[in-house]
């Protein structure tokens, strides 16, 4: 089989290289997927989509992705069950409040709508949270969240309604370089002739890295999550803490979906759950949101992180080999940043460099020796 | 024995009974209204359709709603006394007995006025079979399934076209059940026009000259036979036909309950005209027996708005004498009120009997004429179908625009002034015939806008494919559902957006029929069909149908759907269950409650 593009991974980051790619025309885009559409970290994640970030990058890129959700329903004819309820940040601490500030000040240069609340306020405004504690919160109104299968279905779909080729269940075995440019990739199904391929593989970009003998500094971490039942909408904005430790979000279905960090983690994929997480969360939870002690916990489940050094994304073509680029190192926030990450890309195959988005300081090359800004916040 | 002494006995707490209750009561009389319901209002509390008439007369309201708003004036007044389940069990000589079923115990009422508003009862018809269980009366009918929520039957014969048999038949559609057929046996119906419109709109055949022969059925009904009428209404043979129905409802008129009235010594006469025997009275109710007054369908069959007109001129007449007050200015009012209801040809009858008892009416002075004029192609507007000349405004008074006119008397058709019409719609949510639709012609795009007053469930959504009805209630074309307008009397006007050469045609629809579904994941509700149709759009693993239908994400974790569906999943992929990845298994295996987890204060 021949094609021009490859793309290795079908969760958000490959479906929207895809969509874009058959949006601009060029049609010839085999997207291969070592399991189904969804089953890494976008089939995983809680479907937040925040642009308040601690660094110009980030929020830019956030700032782009936010138009393009605006508009999935329009482009796939899906609705992904976008929302743009907003993304409250709470603080617990006096020394991150104030960089909360200073990142306020930064996301309103990038022309951010977003403003720095009290607790008083945010009781008001929220009254479902206890606010003891609370140092300052911030508040983006054009913040939201999505269905995340909805969405990755969605691009998907629609990309193979404009021309590409989706193979699910056909894993990339090697990668066919000579003379440092791609000629094609080795699957479980047999050799595709190609002249470009993308890392999209979330959760094992590493593995696809070494497929060409690049190095990617990215390791994945288990992060946990669960969902309650049901209960009518309530609850508008995504709520999230970094010194807190946690998120939560109500999805239109009604249940809440809720998850932290746990610095812990060993790197590696580990598709297991703990108690800890579920004891851990339910107490913290409960004294946070009153409400929640009666509703019943459904399931919990995990998925990956794919961190990199400084938590922003890895995106660029490789210096070393000709046609290989990688869209990877997400660290945790690919899902929401995706549409602007997949638009650059695409772009950047179909004109030679990308047009929308600048994506020239997530390059790999970022990393060799000098200093690097890292992004703090992630939960 | 305990004994009520009271200016002003009301027996039966119907309109006519509640309305002179009223009118006694707040002019200070002492009044005692017994009635033998469990609730208050007659006939009115198993009226689920808006009323005829204008807005003194509650016209517009449904009849169940009238009964509460007398009800709620009637406790407001002190010196009214109102005893339900409470039967006069007969006007003596030297007193007169009732019977409190409540408390099981008779006593004694003396009282200087009396009012005897019993209403009337139904009439019965003799055929085969009459004694099956499933035929009932219309008014139990409109008893088991508006009063108590009882639904009789399923499939429906309905005998009589009056505006009851027509109205029960109408209720029985938005209860749910099916209406095979009306019969009537004259060769007209005998119910307005509107609410024969309304019924078939809705599909449902009238047979005129058509009579019941008799039920089918061993130990219930379970059929009818029924067949044409010869001009003497003798069954012609060979014209039998049988229909599959569970129930029969009789709607063959009412005969005025005169029993107490008798006994008291008022003179009965017979005039077919009016019900039958009736009892006879003056033009303010006054019988032959001093201090007897009658209201109602004691006195003639006829309907809610007069009983309470001719309630409330008893209530004025007997509050004169008592208190010696002059209200005849406001009793000419009335009787004036009555007259101008009488004037129409729905009234035809009742005049000829009231003149044979020697009371005076009047008719014609109203437009007989209906509007030619549909108005100007393009505006949104009203366009009236009401070609019956019926005691009926609400139309005229609910537009704020003055553009619908009876032209001067409340029997006149209506007509609208296409200058002033805004397309608002309110008339159209109003009209307790559900007569009037709401259209628009978008001559370009080929397409018209029709509004259609609709109170069926379920309504449909925005958007919704709907099949567009004519006025036999026949499909004639694909609709789309342009918009709802949902009103809080349950009468909802949905816009449907029709080819363009329907616009005179489409006056109702058909919500697609609910499709029969077979559930595979019952906490979310999912079907054979929804996952049928997502593998063939692509998602062929267990894991891609979970999120993109939400199968075995309820609180069951997927104990009954997940095999189920990889069973689908195999049949339609042709691939072993074998070979098919079950999907992953996540804790917790019951939902267990936050507050089970936590130590000390639970809430």
């Amino acid at each position: 089989m021949k094609t021009k593009v490859v793309i290795i991974g079908a969760g958000m980051v490959g479906a929207s290289i895809a969509f874009h790619l058959t949006r601009l025309g060029e049609k010839d885009v085999f997207i291969l997927e070592k399991s189904y559409v969804s089953s890494g970290s976008t089939g995983r994640c809680a479907g937040g989509i925040r642009q308040q970030w601690s660094t110009r990058n980030n929020v830019r890129l956030a700032m782009r992705s936010v138009e393009w959700f605006k508009r999935m329903k329009e482009d796939t004819c899906m609705d992904v069950e976008y929302k743009q309820g907003g993304y409250l940040i709470l603080s617990f601490d006096e020394k991150e409040a104030e960089e909360f500030a200073e990142n306020v000040k930064m996301q309103k240069e990038e022309g951010l709508e977003v403003e720095v609340l009290t607790p008083k306020q945010v009781k008001r405004r929220f009254p479902y949270v206890n606010v003891e504690g609370v140092k300052l919160a911030t508040f983006c109104p054009t913040d939201g969240h999505a269905n995340p299968h909805l969405a990755n279905f969605a691009y998907i779909r629609r990309s193979v309604e404009n021309g590409a080729r989706l193979f699910t269940k056909t894993e990339v075995k090697e990668i066919d370089v000579s003379n440092g440019t791609v000629k094609g990739v080795w699957t479980n199904a047999g050799y595709i002739e190609c002249e470009v391929v993308i890392n999209a593989a979330g959760p094992w970009s590493k593995d696809v890295g070494e497929m060409v003998g690049i190095d990617l500094p990215t390791e994945s971490y288990r992060h946990q999550i669960l969902v309650t039942e049901p209960l009518e909408n309530m609850m508008d904005p995504m709520i999230i803490s970094f010194s807190g430790n946690f998120y939560i979000r109500q999805t239109r279905h009604g249940s809440f979906l809720m998850g932290q960090g746990d610095k812990d983690e060993r790197p590696g994929i580990n598709r297991k759950v703990t108690a800890k997480f579920l004891l851990e969360m339910v107490n913290k939870m409960s004294r946070r949101f009153p409400f929640l002690r009666n509703l019943r916990v459904i399931r919990q489940w995990s998925g990956e992180y794919n961190m990199s050094p400084d938590a922003q994304p890895i995106v660029g073509l490789s210096e070393n080999v000709s046609g290989y680029f990688y869209a990877v190192g997400f660290s945790g926030h690919g899902f929401m940043v995706a549409p602007a990450v997949g638009e650059a890309i695409a772009e950047w195959i179909v004109f030679g460099k990308p047009k929308s988005v600048d994506v020239s300081q997530l390059s790999l090359e970022r990393f060799k020796g000098k200093e690097f800004l890292k992004e703090r916040s992630v939960v | 024995m305990k004994n009520k002494k009271v200016d002003f006995l009301v027996v039966g707490g119907g309109p006519a009974g509640l309305s002179a209750a009223l009118e006694a009561g707040k002019r200070g009389l002492k009044v005692l209204l017994v009635d033998e319901g469990v609730r208050l209002g007659g006939q009115l509390v198993k009226q689920t359709h808006k009323f005829f008439g204008h807005e003194g007369t509650y016209a517009s309201v449904r009849g169940f709603e009238i009964a509460k708003i007398l009800v709620k004036e009637l406790k407001k007044c002190k010196n009214i006394e109102a005893k339900t389940m409470t039967s006069v069990i007969g006007i003596y000589e030297d007193g007169v007995l009732a019977w409190d079923r409540k408390a099981n115990e008779v006593f004694r009422i003396e009282s200087e006025y009396t009012l005897i508003a019993t209403g009337a009862s139904e009439k019965y018809i003799a055929f085969e079979n009459n004694d099956l269980p499933g035929i009932y009366g219309a008014g139990a009918v409109q008893t088991l399934m508006n009063q108590f929520g009882v639904l009789p039957g399923e499939n429906f014969l309905i005998i009589g076209s009056g505006n009851i048999g027509l109205i029960v038949a109408y209720q029985l559609i938005q209860a749910g059940a099916n209406v095979k057929a009306i019969v009537e046996i004259t060769d007209k119906v005998g119910g307005y026009v509107v609410h024969l419109n309304k019924i078939r709109r809705l599909g449902v055949p009238v047979l005129l000259k058509h009579t019941i022969v008799r039920a089918l059925g061993n130990s219930r009904v379970e059929g009818a036979v029924i067949a044409e009428v010869d001009e003497s209404y003798n069954v012609i043979p060979g014209t039998e036909k049988e229909l599959v129905v569970d129930t029969i409802c009789l709607a063959v008129g009412l005969a005025p309950s005169i029993e107490l009235a008798a006994m008291a010594g008022a003179e009965v006469i017979y005039i077919p005209e009016l019900g039958g025997y009736i009892v006879r009275r003056d033009e303010f109710m006054r019988t032959s027996v001093p201090n007897l007054f009658v209201a109602g369908d004691v006195s003639g069959i006829e309907e809610a708005t007069t009983a309470m007109l001719e309630g409330k001129i008893v209530g004025l007449t007997v509050s004169s004498e008592k208190k010696k007050m002059n209200l005849l200015g406001e009793i000419k009012a009335l009787l004036r009120e009555l007259e101008d209801f009488r004037r129409g040809p729905v009234s035809e009858r009742v005049r000829r009997g009231l003149s044979k008892m020697g009371i005076k009416t009047v008719s014609g002075g109203f437009r007989t004429e209906v509007q030619r004029s549909k108005g100007p192609i393009g505006k949104l507007r009203a366009v009236i179908e009401c070609p019956q000349p019926i005691p009926c405004n609400p139309c005229e008074t609910v537009c704020a625009f003055g553009a619908i006119s009876t032209g001067g008397n409340i029997n006149g058709i209506p007509w609208v002034d296409y200058d002033k019409c805004t397309g608002c719609g309110l008339c159209a949510l109003k009209c307790p015939g559900l007569a009037i639709f709401m259209v628009k012609e978008e001559v370009e795009k080929k397409e018209a806008i029709v509004g259609i007053p609709y109170e069926l469930l379920p309504v449909p959504e925005e958007g919704e494919k709907v099949l567009g009805t004519d006025r036999d209630g026949k499909p004639v074309c694909e609709a789309v559902v342009e918009k709802v307008v949902k009103s809080k009397d349950k009468t909802h006007l949905v816009y449907l957006r029709v080819p363009l050469k329907y616009v005179d045609t489409v006056r109702g629809f058909v919500v697609s029929p609910r499709e029969k579904y077979e559930f595979v994941c019952r906490c979310e509700e999912v079907t054979v069909q929804d996952i049928e149709k997502a593998i063939d759009e692509g998602y062929t693993d267990y894991e891609e149908l979970r999120r993109y239908l939400r199968i075995g994400m309820g609180p069951c974790g997927g104990r009954t759907c997940r095999l189920l569906t990889l069973m689908i999943l195999a049949r339609k992929t042709g691939k072993r269950m074998e070979d098919l990845s079950p999907g992953t298994f996540r804790p917790p295996t019951i939902p267990v409650p936050f507050n089970a987890f936590l130590e000390g204060d639970k809430n």
